[in-house]
């Protein structure tokens, strides 16, 4: 018995080490499965619809572009280029990789696997200092979407005034941790943003992210009285929906990069005048977006591209605002003193000449 | 220590110890320098040279982070434990309850964590209770099934045996299925352990703590969407380690047990017939 029961523990041994290496591989497999989902279902819902960019295809470039969440307005411009043909004219066949949470934007860019991508400023430097060579080339949103929405009925009206309640927000994104940086936030609990809005239509003594074109818009739909904070008033505005590419290919392909860039700045001139298109557009690779969202979208995100108290040309970025964006995300302890060079971080020397 | 005992303690330690230490330094040497031949950049793949920078600048917050996520797999694991063998135990009593609830414990098994752990938050709330939520989640089912295994499958003529002796139903649980099932427990606590710090891991990744204190989930999610890929490999290692440690104590600890209980485990008998 005591023999027989020896010689039955070892296989069971190798049987357990197995197990545990299966399990350890399969939720990686797990892991890397549900990247390639989040992005490969956006994509499957693509074939079938109408490809406005499909005709022709002789002689153009074929170009991809990988944004960094699901379609949605902050990205509209780059979509009506697509769809009113811009891209088209200037010769290049662009097909737009919807993206998704933890989409490696910067990875697929800078090993090549996508031309361009769409991303915010502060990637664009945490990247720098992790040694990507990313290079933004216009920006879309001169001031940011990000915003904190408070209950109207709490009479808050200004970020010193949160205190003693919850904020749900990410705990690693940039904005929030200089907004912690920043303001006292006394009494505040910061618990992780969980997506949607359904903890604040609930509790009263509750604030969460969001981005001005989404959030605010949803919660009022639920019978919410959402007032919105901007972090651009905080003075933490870093640009959004960059357009960027690698360093290789704006030394190698600068006239690729040039017509890619007039191409996208008509897009989104045609996007803040005339968005009703390219919402539909948006809506069907994105049905989760319903026109009516699109609609408010594209009427607040209007002011955010093109700022009629400040204007500037369609796309611009000035140095002095890179640098603000450094200096804060080093105060704010995200990035180490000198970690980055501001001028390597973008360039507009493919901007069209207004 | 007599010189017998130190020339086997070195013998012991060649023939175990030192394979897979040697196989561990090639697979450094061969990651270095492939890092280096190829020159893959940093944020792709971090060579382990940057990976012990990363760990040794950071030492501080993925030793708190480590404890923290410690806590929280152990948390998940022991009310495994002890919810697995309770439900272990109803089934072996009763077969109707066992058919009746033992197919939903299966579900366990196949529930996506990933997709379930946001819904945990909005039930138990952000912290350290939905990280122990979801680590327990993760961990009961390899606990239920093996106790239930061990609890129910006993050779049949030493039930007969139990019954001729006219032994209660209490003592055939105490003195005959319980002792039965100790192996296969401990096979389960060998597999729930691990899965266990997985749990954990997730669960911090959507719960958090806010940003006061924060465990490895959260360390990882935050390196990674700042590409600091050293740090996150860092991390990594650091809840590789944690799973290592516990499934260690966990063996240590079903070793002796078994030693004492049963005399089945290899290391028990082989030092009596020796």
């Amino acid at each position: 018995m005591n023999k027989r029961n020896a010689d039955l523990i070892s296989p069971i041994h190798a049987r357990i080490s197995i197990v545990t290496i299966a399990i350890v591989l399969l939720s990686v497999q797990a892991g890397c499965d549900a990247s390639k989902t989040s992005s490969g279902t956006a994509d499957a819902s693509k074939p079938g619809l109408s490809e406005p960019s499909k005709s022709g295809g002789a002689g153009l470039t074929k170009v991809t572009l990988q944004l960094n969440w699901f379609p949605e307005v902050e990205h509209g411009g780059y979509y009506a280029a697509l769809v009113h043909g811009y891209y088209m004219e200037v010769g290049l066949d662009v097909t737009i990789l919807p993206g998704g949470p933890e989409t490696p934007v910067l990875q697929q860019v800078a090993r090549q696997a996508v031309t361009f991508g769409i991303i915010n400023a502060d990637n664009i430097l945490f990247g720098q200092a992790q040694e990507v060579p990313a290079v933004a080339v216009m920006a879309a949103l001169q001031t940011s979407p990000r915003c904190l929405i408070v209950h109207e009925s709490s009479g808050i009206r200004n970020f010193e005034e949160l205190k003693n309640m919850t904020i749900a927000m990410s705990t690693s994104a940039a904005f929030s941790h200089y907004l912690q940086w920043k303001v006292p936030l006394t009494g505040v609990e910061i618990v992780p943003y969980s997506g949607n809005v359904a903890q604040f239509l609930l509790n009263k003594n509750y604030a969460q992210q969001g981005y001005v074109f989404s959030e605010p818009f949803v919660a009022r739909k639920q019978g919410g009285d959402p007032r919105v904070l901007m972090l651009a008033d905080l003075g933490f505005n870093p640009y959004t929906s960059l357009l960027f590419t690698d360093r290789v290919r704006i030394d190698g392909e600068p006239d690729l990069v040039r017509k890619m860039v007039a191409a996208s700045v008509r897009g989104w001139k045609h996007y803040i005048e005339a968005p009703d298109k390219t919402n539909e557009y948006i809506h069907q690779v994105n049905p989760e977006m319903d026109l009516d969202i699109l609609a408010f979208g594209a009427k607040t995100l209007a002011p955010l591209v093109q700022n009629t108290t400040d204007p500037q040309p369609l796309g611009a970025m000035s140095l002095a605002r890179w640098k603000t964006l450094a200096d804060q995300l080093t105060e704010s302890g995200q990035l180490k003193p000198n970690a980055v060079q501001v001028e390597r971080a973008f360039t507009t020397s493919f901007l069209p000449s207004p | 220590m007599t010189y017998g005992q130190v020339t086997k303690v070195s013998r012991w330690l060649l023939e175990h110890a030192l394979p897979p230490l040697v196989f561990f330094a090639i697979v450094l040497s061969a990651w270095q320098a492939a890092t280096m031949f190829w020159k893959i950049p940093v944020y792709l793949v971090p060579a382990p040279a940057r990976v012990l920078e990363a760990a040794q600048g950071h030492a501080s917050e993925l030793i708190s982070a480590t404890q923290l996520t410690a806590g929280g797999a152990l948390c998940g694991f022991l009310l495994s434990l002890i919810t697995g063998t309770v439900l272990g135990l109803i089934f072996s009593q009763s077969k109707i309850i066992q058919r009746s609830i033992y197919p939903y414990a299966i579900f366990l098994q196949t529930v996506p964590i990933v997709a379930l752990a946001p819904l945990v938050i909005n039930w138990f709330g952000t912290g350290f209770g939905s990280v122990v939520v979801v680590s327990f989640i993760l961990s009961l089912f390899p606990i239920v099934t093996n106790a239930t295994a061990g609890l129910t499958t006993v050779e049949p003529q030493l039930i007969e045996l139990f019954q001729i002796h006219n032994a209660s139903r209490w003592q055939e649980l105490l003195k005959l299925r319980l002792p039965n099932a100790v192996p296969s427990l401990v096979t389960g606590m060998k597999i729930s352990c691990g899965l266990s710090v997985i749990g954990a891991i997730v669960g911090e990744i959507f719960a958090g703590y806010g940003t006061q204190r924060y465990g490895l989930g959260y360390l990882i999610t935050l390196t990674t969407g700042k590409l600091e890929t050293a740090y996150a490999f860092a991390a990594v290692l650091c809840s590789t380690l944690l799973s290592v440690a516990i499934f260690v104590t966990v063996n240590l600890i079903g070793s002796s047990i078994l030693a004492r209980w049963h005399v089945s485990e290899p290391g028990g008998s082989n030092t009596t017939s020796e």
